[in-house]
């Protein structure tokens, strides 16, 4: 058995899991309308961590989210040669050296706390997060490592935000995920980590089952999402057939949810498909925005947290259903008992990833 | 039992499968080192042209590996096929091209912004190819023959049939490319093994 936990978070909405927790569960959202950021000076909506100091961001969130994990685990695991980190993230610190964003960051990462094996950088677009834990699983399961710290982050540039801006992508409002008003994404920065081992001691309080996770390409287009939910309709399949789960055993899925009208609407035709849509569901970019490469680390960590509070988190910004096939959108926190969650996400060059978590 | 089953490698100025030059730089041509490839090709895909160059060369590797070996289409269902990709510059060579567009030209051009995360070659092998399997883009510091020899193993035990991989060097005019199929129960080509790994893929092992 492969296990998930020692979650944590740094976002605007908190320093650490419990902080994240706290204001994801009062439905506080970390989006601030930021002045003149914008390509035109426009005041742009941003989940921006205004603390954040400017010089090497990227470097700094590394070492802090993983000086905080180690605290929620047996220290002596990370200089080891059977433990692997792997990093997710789109765009890596793109301001301190565009030719080379990530190698300065993960040599000072390796130093920092003699990491004996070469961390791996998973660069898939969106589903970097989801697609870093499903490889920590399979390292895990192949018998290469036993442990795996899973690191997501992606810190918000000029590059990227002017890049949405020139797609048309980005909200004037803070964004509304599967909402009928929907109309663009929020841009998020944060990082936020899982461990996952073979080992269930490692872990300071207890973790979950972590079930093998999948990917799949959509085969349409390389920055439209598919009209049939191709990719995403087959990496859940997979993923349900691997494990042996059926849909119906699923207590809550953490869609990806962007709040673009496409992006939404291509996951809701997805999850009809396959015969999900009354499933609860979720999508967090409310309260984090988007955070690229961090977010699929983040919201598995903010879901862990919802099964072991027995909670079910509203999805913010969502008030009225704006997709063609209806979803079960969870306009309410509400106490559940949630055995067994589905984590999915989709990018652009046409990739999804899912994965399953149960409680032990 | 897997092995290397074909391979594809460009350099700067040649173009090898399985080893042997396949096209050489033409200096004299008007036409771009990658679009002498793709004329020599002979195929019809304009959309090669609206690709980016870490898209294009991950393109032409896995074409010139169908020319010789249109087994990798046929042989396979639709999810069979993964795509194990990685090299140490991710988009970097776009990135530049998008940073000058809002630094110096005026506006953020959306065309090249779309080409600014190192994955999208993979979507764009699985639009050309109706490839709907597993998908990998990782950045390494450094060519490592042991990603490709464990994330392979990987996408074989979870249930993947074949595997195209590929190192995609690209960077301000260097060209440092493979790309290399990996399949099971073949009777020919290299045993997937390290040393076989560096030699079809290894930038300072060209043929």
């Amino acid at each position: 058995m492969t296990y998930i936990g020692a979650e944590e978070i740094i976002s605007p909405l908190g320093q650490n899991i419990q902080e994240n927790f706290e204001a994801v569960r009062e439905n506080r959202s970390g989006i601030s309308l930021v002045p003149k950021v914008g390509f035109n000076k426009e005041d742009i909506h941003l989940a921006k961590i205004i603390t954040l100091i400017k010089k090497n961001k990227f470097e700094f969130l590394l070492i802090d989210i993983l000086e905080k994990v180690l605290k929620r685990i047996d220290a002596s695991i990370i200089p080891s040669e059977k433990t692997l980190v792997i990093i997710s993230s789109t765009k890596g610190d793109l301001d301190r050296d565009i030719s080379n964003p990530f190698a300065p960051a993960v040599a000072a990462l390796m130093k920092y706390f003699n990491l004996k094996s070469q961390p791996l950088i998973v660069s898939n677009a969106c589903i970097s997060g989801v697609l870093a834990i499903n490889a920590a699983n399979n390292f895990i399961k192949a018998g290469l490592y036993e442990h795996a710290i899973v690191i997501g982050c992606d810190v918000i540039s000029d590059f990227v935000l002017y890049g949405f801006q020139s797609l048309f992508a980005v909200s004037a409002l803070p964004c509304l995920p599967f909402d009928k008003s929907r109309s663009g994404i929020t841009l998020g920065e944060g990082c936020s980590a899982v461990v996952v081992s073979k080992t269930r001691e490692i872990y300071t309080s207890s973790p979950l089952e972590l079930l093998s996770g999948t990917s799949a390409n959509d085969a349409n287009h390389i920055s439209g999402p598919s009209r049939t939910g191709e990719g995403l309709y087959r990496t859940i399949k997979r993923t349900l057939e691997q494990n042996n789960v059926s849909a119906d055993e699923i207590d809550f899925i953490s869609a990806h949810g962007t709040a673009t009208v496409f992006n939404d609407e291509m996951e809701a035709i997805a999850f009809d498909r396959l015969n999900m849509s009354d499933i609860p569901l979720n999508s967090l970019k409310g309260y984090f925005g988007h955070t690229l490469g961090a977010a699929g680390i983040t919201e598995t960590a903010i879901s862990i947290q919802m099964m072991h509070h027995k909670l079910l988190v509203k999805s913010l910004g969502y008030s009225e259903a704006g997709t063609s096939k209806t979803l079960n959108i969870a306009t309410e926190n509400r106490t559940s008992e949630l055995n067994t969650i589905l984590k999915t996400a989709s990018g652009f060059g046409g990739c999804n990833a899912s994965l399953v978590f149960r409680k032990l | 039992m897997r092995s290397i089953t074909a391979y594809c490698q460009i350099s700067e100025d040649a173009c090898y499968v399985n080893g042997d030059v396949v096209a050489q730089k033409n200096e004299e041509s008007p036409d771009s080192w990658f679009k002498q490839l793709y004329k020599d090709l002979a195929i019809e895909y304009p959309k090669f042209y609206k690709m980016d160059m870490l898209s294009q060369a991950g393109f032409l590797g896995s074409e010139f590996i169908k020319q010789t070996y249109p087994g990798l289409i046929s042989s396979y269902a639709e999810d069979e096929v993964a795509l194990l990709f990685a090299n140490s510059e991710s988009s970097a060579d776009t990135d530049i091209r998008f940073k000058e567009s809002y630094q110096d030209k005026g506006s953020p051009s959306p065309s090249l912004f779309v080409y600014t995360l190192p994955n999208i070659v993979l979507g764009e092998l699985a639009i050309r190819n109706k490839f709907y399997g597993e998908n990998m883009f990782a950045v390494l510091p450094k060519f490592a023959p042991d990603f490709f020899l464990q994330y392979g193993q990987i996408m074989f035990e979870t249930g993947s049939k074949a595997v195209l991989a590929g190192w995609l060097g690209i960077l301000e005019g260097k060209v440092e490319v493979s790309v290399f199929l990996i399949e099971q129960n073949k009777p020919d080509g290299l045993q997937f093994n390290k040393q076989n790994v560096i030699k079809c893929a290894s930038p300072d092992d060209q043929a």
